[in-house]
């Protein structure tokens, strides 16, 4: 008998497919303005300027504290969120549908209306504390969303191998489940490290200062424009950072299940006498992320002498915000597509290039992506400029990644022969992409329109400044009017942008509950 | 983006948005004639007081494009000549300042001009007052007592006040503030006082915020504009029930005034109709409009009597300055040196 | 649209079968098929078999279409896919392609799978996808099932009735019976050539199972190393191995050592007729364990049974020649066997192979 030797590579490298080459490239161009225009001020104000600006004790404080929120926020989701989803999907805790529906559920609360929430409570919140708090509340669903529909997904018959080669239940959760969440976990993770570095609305009421508050306090205070570039300079390193760190740690795996067979549904982990404190612990999580935003809104409606419910205004606010939603969600979905799959399908340098370079604007606040979109349609697309196009394309630029990381764990799904069985049955290259692939990730596509929607929902720079005059959304309501402290007055807008994004919340609750793909 | 756009579906979802985006418009302006598009940072309830006052008066239209101070000018800096704006009003005057030094606003009506004391308005010209806010100490009466409230914003910098003054120095209107120190009282009793400043405060992130740290008794007090304690009282009192307010004494630095302006654009192709909306604003007919609403800003138009329930304008005595030089390049650069930016 | 209008039984008409000539192909610099030449008459079923990583898969793919070659042709009817002029993509080969997991789409029901490659219009012909599930042994009532409900046979048996529906001309099937048991794989296979044999369409089959190969194809041509070694008839590839590898690798194979004179070789189990030409002198010559017959008496080398491997059908006897000290394995029928340590005598039905190597 001989040998047996290993096959030859299976990296059967091919060349990536012109047209969809083109449409990526074009995305990822249109998602690179706002780093353009933030390099552009780096280096015009040249190296001294730079140096004078960025090597100042103030500077450090900024860059402690964005770190340090950053590691803690992404560290603290990643261990609720997954911890959440484990005894969701995978323990006897009673209940799992409600509490999926609840773990979900803050991500249609607003993080700025979170802390409005608890800063009328009590201002103890402030700080880093506060902020590590309250921007983990709001952002953990990114990370259980993902995790417990790999959870779900997961074939036990690896669990049982482990166990039969003699791990202990620890051991194997990190030996065996923990690297098949790696990818779903990393996903979302990036997702809060990218949101806590553009985190504005939520921060400003707590008194704790980063990159992206001061870069707003410096616009305010000096109109100093270069100033400001310089500290989103930082914020673009320190995405960059984040991006390289995700691609290391997840690595390249095929997420695609080989062998055939329906996988068995695993059998939940009995909690026993441990039920009381899961149960304990969960509630609590759902009263700080929900309850406390949810009651002081409540509160307000009731004691705001502002307080009113002018029906006409609501409603059209309403119906605007819905419709400049659904529009820009299922725009920045279709525009992610080409990239997502590129990067999935061809893996490669190019096509990590394009698909990396589509997060930068997510990390920069939105008074940057929006002046950079002011100075790119009113320098050379004038007929745009504070079109509703335009908004919508602002909208698709600042919340690409969401839909970029459902879509990419949507893909990785979809084992690549089922491309060649399509090819061989006579559909071209488009064709599959309509007949197989996008049905295919018809859950994914679902997950990530409604994860834009509900960013999109409660956008507020760029809506201030692209959109076509005399627009208003629930947003801008809501800051006009808390801005000018009639929290009453401001309340039923809060309270109208939860109620339109539950459904999208329920969207995303259905998703992790879904099935895997049958072999 | 835009081949996404041309999709059917899209297509009617933009169009539908687009066609409630006109609803709400007409349904703000119900007549005909010239419109004019104004970039607001005041409070929205009384843009449309003077909005729909304007409009019943003159039959010209206003579209708005509401943000913050700073967010407007910047968006109108990087429009230049392009920027759809014809008028701009803010809540401070640096930022009119601002784009007055970049050659960006048009000369105003001298009749405009004449209807507002000279040092409410900018010594170009080209800005005028349209409302003002009084710096103040809001205090917390079970954390001190009323008589070691300070008389002048120059005490805070003393030691007696380590870890007891809250200021927001992130914010337009503590550099505004700060501005005033400097002008009042010269450079090196500025700088120190900015340096003793840097010792004692604590940092807010802004004038609510540092309201609800003395309501709470975090910090027994705090220097903010008056109008955000009137406000609060007038919608329930939560952030300020356990606090009063004290002005500071005449002339001194701390009894500054900030003035609220508004601005015709240089780029502006309805100037005509743009300096009528600014003549109005800050004519008798706006300012009364100013008094009536909730703001609770003082007016500065001539002859034009505040909110009763606010201290009367006519017993602050604001010090004299130059209000172009507010926030200055020096101002900010010492903050920078002290560490409280 | 002319392939639409192919009726299911007509479609040999036009059929040339496939040619592939001096393929060769390299990943990086690994070379994973050198000048491969390979021909498959129409309506034929070639099996291409080959150990796991000898190429075989490569060059099916190359035949589909997923991969280019470096050099070489490939011909499918007539028509070059691949070559000097340019490369077809898969979908435009007039291919079926199965694989070793069936790949049905998820999405889709069986009916929705069987006619996914047909013209949209035909698409919701009932009466065409019943035909195609009959012609693999469905009934009809498979057709609103969700591939998730089949069993592995019936997800390879759709997976064909779906590479049919558009009348290919040729199809490429990627080990489909790899992975299933063994009863399934069995009537898998049988309704698989029944509906291939049927349609008269030619097929290559690449395999790693010998006796898949064997039974199933009307040709075989056998890899190793990025070569094709032998391609021959089943029988004659049975009888005609062109080396021992090939030998052994087809078949369980003993070999001694032997001085052949005339047609005759000599050698431990006696003086044995030889198929085909052999040069006189020392070789080396190939038994089957089925050649070697037990006997109680009469004419034989005496040899002992050292150890038996039951199958039930049949079993393998391994046996020691006195003297000698080489080992001799019989293949016996299971119902008459010896017992270990008991003294028999062999006997070689039918003339051996010479090891040309």
């Amino acid at each position: 008998m001989s040998r047996v030797r290993s096959r030859a590579p299976a990296t059967r490298r091919r060349p990536y497919p012109p047209a969809r080459l083109a449409a990526a490239a074009a995305v990822a161009a249109l998602t690179l303005v706002p780093l353009f225009h933030v390099l552009g001020f780096v280096v015009a104000e040249g190296p001294e300027q730079a140096a004078d600006l960025l090597l100042r004790p103030r500077v450090g404080e900024l860059l402690r504290n964005t770190t340090g929120l950053v590691i803690a926020g992404c560290t603290a989701c990643a261990v609720i969120g997954a911890g959440a989803a484990w005894l969701v999907e995978r323990t006897t805790l009673p209940g799992r549908r409600v509490w999926t529906v609840l773990m979900a559920a803050p991500l249609a609360v607003p993080a700025f209306v979170n802390s409005y929430g608890w800063v009328s409570v009590t201002a103890a919140v402030e700080g880093f504390g506060g902020a590590l708090l309250i921007t983990t509340m709001s952002y953990f669903p990114l990370v259980f969303l993902p995790v417990a529909a790999v959870l779900r997904g997961i074939d036990p018959a690896f669990e049982d191998m482990s166990r039969a080669l003699g791990n202990g239940p620890w051991s194997t959760f990190f030996r065996v489940v923990l690297p098949q969440l790696r990818p779903a976990l990393l996903g979302g993770v990036l997702l809060v490290g990218l949101h806590l570095l553009a985190e504005f609305g939520a921060l400003q009421a707590l008194r704790f200062p980063t990159f992206t508050t001061a870069i707003y306090e410096q616009f305010e205070s000096t109109f100093n424009g270069p100033a400001s570039m310089m500290l989103a300079g930082v914020l673009v390193l320190g995405c960059l950072l984040l991006l390289m760190g995700e691609l290391r740690l997840a690595g390249r795996v095929r997420v695609a299940r080989l062998g055939s067979g329906a996988a068995r549904t695993a059998a939940p982990h009995r909690l026993g006498s441990l039920t009381p404190l899961a149960l304990t612990g969960m509630a609590a999580l759902a009263v700080l992320a929900l309850g406390v935003p949810l009651g002081s809104l409540a509160r307000w409606l009731a004691v705001g002498s502002s307080t009113a419910f002018p029906v006409v205004a609501l409603l059209t606010t309403t119906l605007t915000s819905i419709g400049l939603g659904v529009a820009a969600a299922v725009a920045t979905t279709l525009l992610a597509v080409p990239v997502a799959w590129l990067s999935v399908r061809h893996p490669g340098r190019v096509s990590r290039l394009l698909e990396r370079s589509t997060y930068f604007a997510g990390s920069l606040p939105g008074i940057v992506v929006a002046l950079a979109l002011v100075t790119l349609t009113v320098g050379y697309l004038p007929a745009l400029y504070q079109t509703t196009a335009l908004l919508v394309a602002a909208y698709a630029v600042l919340f690409m990644p969401r839909a970029m990381v459902s879509l990419r764990a949507a893909l990785a799904q979809v084992p690549p022969e089922l491309d060649d069985s399509a090819r061989a049955l006579g559909a071209g290259p488009s064709a599959v992409m309509v007949r197989v692939t996008l049905p295919l990730i018809a859950r994914g596509l679902g997950a990530g329109t409604a994860l834009v929607f509900l960013a999109v929902v409660t956008e507020l720079t760029a809506t201030l400044l692209l959109a076509p005059i005399g627009t208003a959304t629930l947003a801008t309501e809501f800051w006009s009017n808390s801005y000018s402290l009639a929290y009453g007055a401001a309340a039923p807008y809060a309270l109208l942008m939860i109620l339109i994004s539950a459904p999208a919340a329920w969207l995303l609750t259905r998703e992790s509950r879904s099935e895997r793909l049958p072999a | 983006m835009w081949h996404a756009l041309t999709s059917p579906s899209a297509r009617r979802v933009a169009s539908a948005v687009a066609a409630i985006g006109l609803a709400a418009s007409l349904a703000a302006c119900g007549s005909s004639g010239p419109t004019i598009t104004l970039y607001s940072a005041q409070h929205q309830d009384l843009n449309q007081a003077w909005i729909d006052g304007f409009t019943k008066e003159t039959g010209i239209r206003v579209e708005m494009r509401r943000g913050g101070d700073f967010e407007l000018a910047n968006q109108i800096l990087a429009e230049g000549d392009a920027s759809p704006a014809d008028v701009f009003i803010t809540e401070n005057s640096p930022a009119l300042s601002l784009l007055s030094s970049e050659g960006a606003l048009a000369p105003l009506d001298s009749a405009t001009l004449s209807q507002v004391p000279a040092r409410f308005s900018s010594g170009a010209n080209d800005w005028v007052g349209i409302g003002a806010r009084s710096t103040v100490v809001i205090y917390n009466p079970a954390l001190i007592a009323a008589d070691q409230v300070p008389n002048s914003i120059m005490d805070l910098s003393g030691p007696q006040w380590k870890d007891r003054i809250g200021v927001a120095s992130g914010g337009a209107d503590f550099q505004a503030i700060a501005s005033a120190v400097y002008a009042v009282n010269g450079d090196a009793a500025a700088g120190e006082w900015l340096a003793g400043l840097k010792q004692n405060a604590k940092i807010y992130q802004n004038n609510i915020a540092i309201m609800k740290a003395v309501n709470a008794g975090e910090v027994p007090a705090g220097v903010i504009y008056h109008y955000y304690w009137y406000k609060d009282r007038a919608e329930s009192g939560q952030d300020s029930a356990n606090t009063e307010l004290e002005y500071f004494d005449r002339k001194d630095a701390g009894a500054f005034v900030s003035v609220s302006g508004g601005a015709v654009l240089r780029s502006s192709e309805n100037a005509a109709e743009a300096q009528r909306f600014v003549a109005y604003m800050s004519g008798r007919t706006g300012q009364q409009i100013l008094s009536a609403t909730l703001s609770l800003e003082y007016p500065v138009g001539n002859g034009v009597e505040p909110n009763p329930t606010l201290k009367p304008f006519s017993e602050l005595d604001p010090p004299e300055i130059d209000l172009n030089t507010l926030n200055g390049p020096k101002v900010i650069s010492e903050m920078l040196r002290v560490g409280l930016l | 649209m002319t392939r639409t209008s192919v009726r299911l039984h007509d479609r040999a008409v036009a059929a040339d079968g496939l040619r592939v000539t001096s393929v060769s192909k390299s990943y990086g610099p690994t070379p994973v098929l050198r000048s491969v030449d390979l021909t498959v008459a129409a309506g034929a079923l070639t099996a291409v078999l080959g150990r796991s990583g000898c190429g075989k898969t490569t060059l099916l793919r190359l035949i589909a279409g997923f991969d280019r070659p470096d050099s070489g042709t490939v011909t499918i009817d007539g028509r070059e896919v691949a070559g000097p002029r340019g490369i077809l993509p898969p979908e435009e080969r007039r291919i079926g392609y199965v694989t070793q997991e069936g790949n049905l789409f998820p999405h889709l029901s069986v009916a929705a799978n069987v006619a996914f490659g047909l013209p949209r219009r035909e698409r919701r012909a009932e009466h065409r996808v019943a035909e195609l599930l009959e012609l693999v042994g469905l009934d009809a009532g498979f057709a609103r099932r969700r591939p998730a409900e089949l069993s592995g046979g019936q997800q390879q048996r759709v997976a064909l009735a779906r590479a049919l529906a558009p009348a290919p001309g040729i199809v490429l099937l990627d080990e489909p019976f790899s992975s299933l048991d063994a009863e399934l794989r069995e009537s898998t296979r049988r309704a698989v050539v029944a509906a291939l044999a049927a349609t008269g369409t030619t097929t290559v089959l690449v395999t790693h199972d010998q006796s898949e190969a064997l039974s199933l194809a009307t040709r075989i041509a056998v890899m190793r190393d990025g070569y094709i070694v032998q391609e021959a008839s089943p029988v004659e590839l049975y009888q005609h191995p062109v080396d021992r590898g090939v030998a052994a690798f087809v078949c369980a194979v003993v070999v001694l050592p032997a001085v052949v004179r005339g047609r005759i070789a000599v050698c431990a189990l006696g003086e044995l007729p030889v198929a085909g030409p052999a040069t006189d002198g020392p070789a080396a010559v190939l038994v089957r364990p089925e050649q070697v017959v037990l006997t109680g008496s009469g004419d034989g080398v005496p040899a002992h049974v050292v150890d038996i491997e039951f199958y039930g059908h049949d079993a393998l006897v391994r046996l020691a020649l006195r003297g000698a000290n080489g080992e001799i394995t019989a293949r016996c029928p299971g119902h008459i066997l010896p017992t270990i340590g008991e003294w028999v005598l062999l006997a070689v039905q039918g003339p051996v192979t010479i090891d040309a190597a």
